[in-house]
């Protein structure tokens, strides 16, 4: 009785997240001002991380939360502060014609009917990954197959980002010089020393997400977009990079990641196994090698991308 | 099948990690790009060739990343169809670096970004001819499309960021629907292995949502007609470099995934649609022409006559005979090379008089030799006039075609090849013909006249060595695609 | 119907509204807003049916995921850097709709 209780508890709950889910969705989208639709889409990643929650996927939600919802959000409010008006209403809209609402509907139908027809009960690769778990190197399933059984996957995605801020870099103006931007910044000593307590504390959080990554979710992922959150927090506060570290240490920094997770995926090459076939006894502190690099580049990165400009080398660029 | 384990150089890992190295060590020096950028663009090629050697030695290649193997590591997967794809990449990069080096020394387009973002482009098209397995195909198809879009925006003019802007929404809508296709197929059959999937696909609704979700995805991102709207802006708008590397194999790098879907993922199911794409295909060849002939700008003209070659590619899913794969496959070659050829004549023209207004072309056959004769020699091949590479593959197309009594076909094609000599005719033709006023004229570097030659050259003499790709096309090919006596 | 169905078909509704807000609505930001919906959708279709593996969820699409979030976040930047130079060398925060129609 108490169960059957739960369990349809349970079932309005996630109806409940499912409906605010396509409400916040369709709110966001529809928006007269462009701003409260940013806000909302930020909200609908906060309670798309609580169905990642209920879906027992803790690190696509801390991922969702980090990434998704915080760092997109900040990159469209920084985007929307540069463009000339924020103001769209009522929104600018194609007249939707019949054709459109007939596909849309057909492929509701046709996806849902896909959808239903699958088998109710289905193991996919989860006996497979748990079978191979002790050759992983580390104890937690997502970042097993992440770092390891699909490695080459997240080699990719690790040059995808890369590609993003090279692409960012070559369409950016290149930025003011430092002390214009700082004395356009008036920042109140309350905000900097909070902010001064802040850093240091998001690093170790960072870290700690990093390290946890091998036997809990976390990971490499969810730990550089604290590190990320730490470099907007400082850029918002006025801080910028040092014109001599803005060359070419802030270039390696940024494909330290990269750089690294090739240069480990050949190395074990050398005795003659696979790309990225990483020997038992050391797989656990090549994995945390890869994700320390991938890490720092990650947050290093996504901060980058927040700022939206190169940093300039003071006078000679 | 061999295990490339053993070999103490797995080619086929170094076709994809060393331009992504050279990727990062080009944004690390960017002064010293041009440099590493072409040492770069050698290394891949030596890489690719000796890639072509162990797979002629040994056959088909499958090399388990990581050595996990299928269903849960990442497969890589050579055959002699994704070989083809690879040198055609291979040798078009190489020509296209070279080009590079001329013009963006007086560009005034952003030359930055171009070679790390190129080389991060050949890491998506190497790592998507080599993969094995779709989710890891859809990593390599935004890495490709991603790294697309910021090269068209390099041109940096209006037109050239709306057309990106354009380009990359369609190219993200591709790929979430073939997302949708691989979550759809993970679910259903518990891999995302191609060969594995191959052998466990039956028809149920989840394959036949999968497939169609799939096919439009490529087809959006192949531009194929109707879906073409986003390609002339985007590539006539784009650098010539990139333009080129857009036409000869961005385009290419999405009909060969839905080639390896139809044939590895769906064989049992997939034959249903073929007649639609055949139609689709058709309809692309008169339209794009059409569109072509009606252009008064060079570069769109071109980009048009993408559209229309391209519908060419989709007619053998119509014919349906190992003749016609053939011709197909044939035909993504040839277009390749010519196409990358005559985006790179159409850049000199438009560098060397400021302009691409195809009624004041202004005597540029005389004052530009050797880039005139490229583009003379690229319109052979897409005319598919002997001896050209485009010769070869629309005489197995015709020969499919007539050989199965499918009169229809083959007078599509005999139109088409009719309007892309009148639009190749157009713009020879004003290139003879002196302009009532005359134009200043900036000198262009020998780098792009001669590897725009080049490649046009390649086109032709890929019509005189047939039977090289044919062999190799059969390595490993789907059955279909190997007849029984060619 | 099943927690795992449940959320499945909310994923095809998110896909089907990202769909439509991306076709219908002119404004580029709000484009790029439903291309980010629709991913989500897709990724909720992606580990909602990994729920369907009984007591411990299958890792593999999760992980999917997590590749798939930072590749759409990547992409994201790089439409918005866009739609910044777009913006400041038109003026407008839309593509001509009539510029696509040949």
């Amino acid at each position: 009785m108490g169960a059957a209780m739960t369990e349809a508890g349970l079932f309005l709950l996630d109806l409940l997240l499912v409906l605010t889910l396509l409400c916040l969705a369709w709110w966001s989208l529809a928006a007269t001002d462009l701003f409260k639709g940013i806000v909302l889409f930020i909200a609908f990643g906060l309670v798309l991380a609580l169905a990642w929650v209920r879906l027992d996927a803790p690190d696509v939600a801390l991922a969702e939360a980090a990434i998704g919802a915080g760092l997109t959000g900040a990159l469209l409010l920084t985007t929307l502060s540069k463009l000339a008006s924020s103001i769209d209403n009522p929104p600018a809209k194609r007249s939707s014609p019949v054709l459109l609402w007939v596909l849309l509907v057909m492929l509701a139908a046709v996806l849902g009917y896909a959808i239903m027809s699958l088998p109710q009960q289905a193991q996919g690769l989860a006996d497979t990954v748990a079978s191979q778990m002790g050759n992983s190197g580390v104890e937690h399933p997502v970042t097993a197959v992440l770092l390891n059984f699909r490695g080459y996957d997240t080699l990719l995605e690790m040059a995808v980002l890369l590609l993003a801020l090279i692409a960012a870099w070559s369409l950016a103006p290149r930025a003011a010089t430092s002390c214009e931007m700082d004395e356009a910044l008036t920042v109140s000593p309350i905000v900097l020393a909070l902010f001064r307590m802040l850093i240091p504390l998001m690093i170790l959080v960072a870290a700690y997400l990093l390290w946890v990554g091998a036997h809990a979710p976390g990971g490499a992922f969810q730990a550089g977009s604290v590190l990320a959150a730490a470099g907007v927090l400082a850029l918002l506060c006025g801080k910028r990079l040092e014109g001599r570290l803005a060359g070419w240490p802030l270039r390696l920094g940024l494909v330290l990641g990269t750089a690294m997770f090739v240069a480990v995926a050949a190395a074990v090459m050398v005795g003659g196994a696979h790309l990225l076939q990483y020997p038992l006894a050391s797989a656990g502190k090549l994995i945390l090698l890869i994700e320390a690099a991938a890490t720092f580049s990650i947050g290093l990165t996504l901060a980058m991308l927040f700022s939206g400009q190169r940093p300039s080398r003071g006078p000679a660029s | 099948m061999i295990e490339a384990s053993g070999t103490p150089l797995p080619w086929i890992v170094w076709v994809i990690l060393l331009p992504l190295i050279g990727a990062m060590l080009c944004f690390l020096w960017p002064r010293q790009g041009k440099t590493l950028g072409l040492l770069t663009a050698l290394a891949t090629l030596l890489a690719v060739i000796a890639l072509y050697f162990q797979l002629l030695d040994g056959g088909v290649i499958r090399y388990a990343v990581g050595g996990w193997g299928a269903p849960l590591g990442i497969a890589l997967y050579a055959d002699g169809l994704s070989m083809l794809m690879l040198l055609m990449s291979a040798l078009v990069g190489v020509g296209v670096s070279l080009y590079a080096l001329g013009y963006f020394k007086h560009s005034p387009d952003n030359p930055a970004g171009f070679w790390p973002l190129w080389l991060l482009m050949w890491t998506g098209l190497n790592g998507l001819f080599v993969a094995g397995d779709i989710f890891n195909l859809y990593v390599t198809l935004e890495l490709l499309g991603l790294s697309a879009v910021a090269l068209v925006a390099l041109a940096a003019s209006r037109d050239a960021l709306g057309g990106a802007m354009r380009y990359l929404f369609v190219s993200l809508l591709g790929s979430l629907c073939y997302l949708i296709g691989v979550a759809l197929l993970y679910h259903a059959y518990g891999t995302v292995d191609i060969a594995l999937l191959g052998t466990l696909v039956e028809r149920n609704p989840a394959t036949h949502v999968a497939l169609g979700l799939m096919v439009v995805a490529m087809l959006l991102k192949s531009a194929l007609f109707p879906l073409h709207f986003w390609l002339p802006p985007a590539h006539a708008s784009a650098p010539a470099p990139v333009s080129a590397l857009l036409s000869a194999l961005v385009v290419k790098a999405s009909f060969y995934l839905l080639l390896r879907l139809w044939f590895d993922v769906f064989s049992t199911v997939s034959m249903d649609l073929g007649m639609v794409l055949g139609v689709l295909g058709a309809a692309a060849i008169v339209w794009g022409s059409v569109l072509a002939l009606r252009q008064t700008r060079l570069k769109l003209l071109v980009a048009y006559s993408t559209v229309a070659q391209l519908g060419y590619l989709f007619l053998p899913f119509a014919l349906l005979s190992p003749l016609a794969w053939q011709g197909g496959v044939y035909f993504v070659l040839s277009h390749a090379l010519a196409k990358a050829a005559m985006f790179m004549a159409a850049g000199n023209i438009l560098a060397f008089g400021g302009h691409d207004r195809i009624a004041d072309l202004d005597r540029v056959a005389q004052r530009l030799p050797i880039t005139m004769t490229a583009f003379c020699l690229a319109g052979v091949s897409l005319m598919g006039l002997p001896p050209s590479g485009g010769f070869i593959a629309k005489w197995l197309l015709l020969d499919a075609a007539l050989s199965h009594d499918q009169w229809g076909w083959a007078v599509m094609m005999m139109i088409g090849g009719l309007l892309a000599a009148a639009y190749v005719f157009k713009v020879v033709g004003f290139a003879f013909t002196q302009a009532d006023a005359p134009h200043d004229a900036q000198p262009v570097s020998p780098f792009m006249e001669w590897s725009a030659l080049a490649l046009a050259v390649c086109a032709i003499l890929l019509g005189l060595n047939a039977h090289y790709p044919l062999e190799l096309l059969a390595i490993g090919g789907p059955v279909t695609f190997v007849s029984p006596s060619p | 119907m099943s927690t795992p169905l449940l959320y499945a078909l909310a994923g095809v509704g998110l896909c089907l509204l990202g769909l439509y807000g991306l076709i219908v609505y002119a404004h580029l930001l709000r484009k790029i807003l439903a291309l980010n919906i629709m991913g989500s959708g897709v990724f909720l279709i992606l580990v909602a049916l990994a729920r369907r593996s009984g007591d411990s969820p299958d890792p593999v699409p999760h992980a999917m995921v997590i590749t798939g979030i930072v590749v759409a976040v990547s992409a994201t930047a790089l439409a918005l850097v866009l739609l910044v130079r777009f913006s400041a060398a038109t003026g407008r925060n839309q593509l001509d709709d009539d510029e696509h129609s040949p």
